[in-house]
């Protein structure tokens, strides 16, 4: 029975770990529609209202994503994600994350659920 | 049907030892004691208060050791989280970071300086201690190398620094020389400033907006100052006061970068000399 359960234990983990990798690199390619394309229309369904607070709200941010450039045609060039890890503290995932393959720097997204979304909570400085 | 069932256990047990390897058990507290330097009764001055703080740590993740005659050099970072952010969130980050098959030990820096931005009065200013400085950090980049003097080198060859787990032998490990040089993180300790001094970008969506410029104020400058000066009065070796992107390309510690001169200026109106 012990080991049944322990069985079953595993095979649900494993399910949900793939699932949140799936969940993850769909969060990406919005992410990138906000960031290249200027879709601020999903800026809610990437961030978490606390990240857009402490940005210093929702206007602000969107006025910020506004200064970049923005790419008008679709980038090829995608977001890959590295590594992800989930914590125990917290419920929350940490994934590394660079801009196509030739590219050297990574940014660190701290990820939680939100109204059953996984959105961006933070990011964290590229230590190692 | 049997030995289908036996295939399925075999991928079941390797799926689930490899996931669990990434996590850090029920916490477990290290069994490396360490003294405070700050309570310290031989302590020369205090030139500023650092709190202590008691951090889960990962016991299935590899750390190395090393004598504090080893370190050399501060090396400042940025966090890229709110200036509120508290250490132990710090912690449960880094603890959530590297690989599964290699894990980070505990927080990578020394020590957390939290401390307002201009115009802002939260959070209140505080030095919070992280990572033993007995403990090689976790902060100037894994493929970052630095000379050693005749000191180091003669530490290094009389093996006291050594990696391993909790509770597991100590060894030598070769990769941290290369080339006649040793990796940055054992001669340096990281002091991270919580707070995203990087401007937005799509890399770095917490950034500073271009209209809104955002620099250290005086008083981070001085709590930076003061801690490196009340380390180099406690360790005498350290000597130079470096930043993260003198190691490898990343845009920590932003524009803190700017004002390392200053605060080598005022570490010297407390009495100390940085390089």
């Amino acid at each position: 029975m012990h080991i049944l359960l322990t069985l079953l234990l595993s095979f649900t983990a494993t399910l949900a770990s793939a699932s949140d990798e799936k969940a993850i690199k769909e969060l990406l390619i919005n992410y990138d529609k906000v960031m290249t394309e200027h879709k601020t229309e999903l800026v809610d369904e990437v961030f978490t209202k606390k990240f857009l607070s402490e940005s210093g709200g929702k206007e602000e941010f969107i006025d910020k994503i506004k200064e970049l450039p923005k790419e008008k045609k679709k980038s090829k060039i995608k977001r890959i994600l590295e590594s992800w890890k989930k914590s125990k503290i917290g419920n929350m995932l940490v994934a590394k994350v660079k801009k196509g393959v030739s590219t050297k720097s990574s940014s660190n997204f701290v990820i939680i659920e939100e109204d059953g979304k996984l959105k961006i909570d933070g990011t964290i400085s590229d230590d190692e | 049907m049997g030995w289908i069932f036996s295939i399925f256990l075999l991928f079941l047990s390797h799926v689930t030892s490899a996931d669990d390897s990434g996590f850090f058990s029920a916490p477990d507290l290290s069994h490396f004691s360490y003294q405070s330097p700050w309570s310290d009764p031989e302590w020369p001055v205090e030139l500023i208060p650092v709190r202590g703080e008691t951090y889960t740590r990962n016991s299935q993740a590899r750390f190395c050791t090393r004598p504090t005659e080893m370190i050399d050099t501060v090396v400042i970072h940025h966090s890229e989280t709110p200036p509120t952010t508290t250490p132990i969130e710090i912690n449960s980050y880094h603890l959530a970071r590297g690989t599964v098959e290699d894990p980070w030990y505990m927080i990578a820096y020394s020590y957390v300086i939290n401390s307002p931005y201009a115009r802002t009065k939260i959070p209140d200013p505080l030095v919070t201690e992280g990572r033993p400085l007995s403990i090689v950090g976790a902060h100037a980049g894994t493929n970052a190398f630095v000379p050693m003097d005749a000191e180091q080198l003669q530490m290094w060859k009389e093996n006291k620094v050594l990696c391993g787990k909790e509770n597991e032998e100590f060894k030598i490990d070769p990769t941290l020389i290369r080339d006649g040089l040793i990796k940055a993180n054992v001669t340096t300790l990281g002091i991270v400033v919580n707070g995203n001094y990087a401007p937005f970008s799509q890399d770095n969506p917490s950034g500073y907006s271009k209209r809104n410029p955002r620099y250290p104020t005086k008083g981070t400058q001085d709590m930076v100052a003061r801690l490196s000066c009340q380390l180099q009065k406690k360790y005498p070796r350290i000597k130079n006061i470096k930043w993260h992107n003198y190691y490898h390309s990343t845009t920590c510690p932003g524009t803190i970068k700017n004002y390392i001169e200053q605060i080598k200026i005022i570490a010297k109106e407390y009495g100390c000399t940085f390089y």
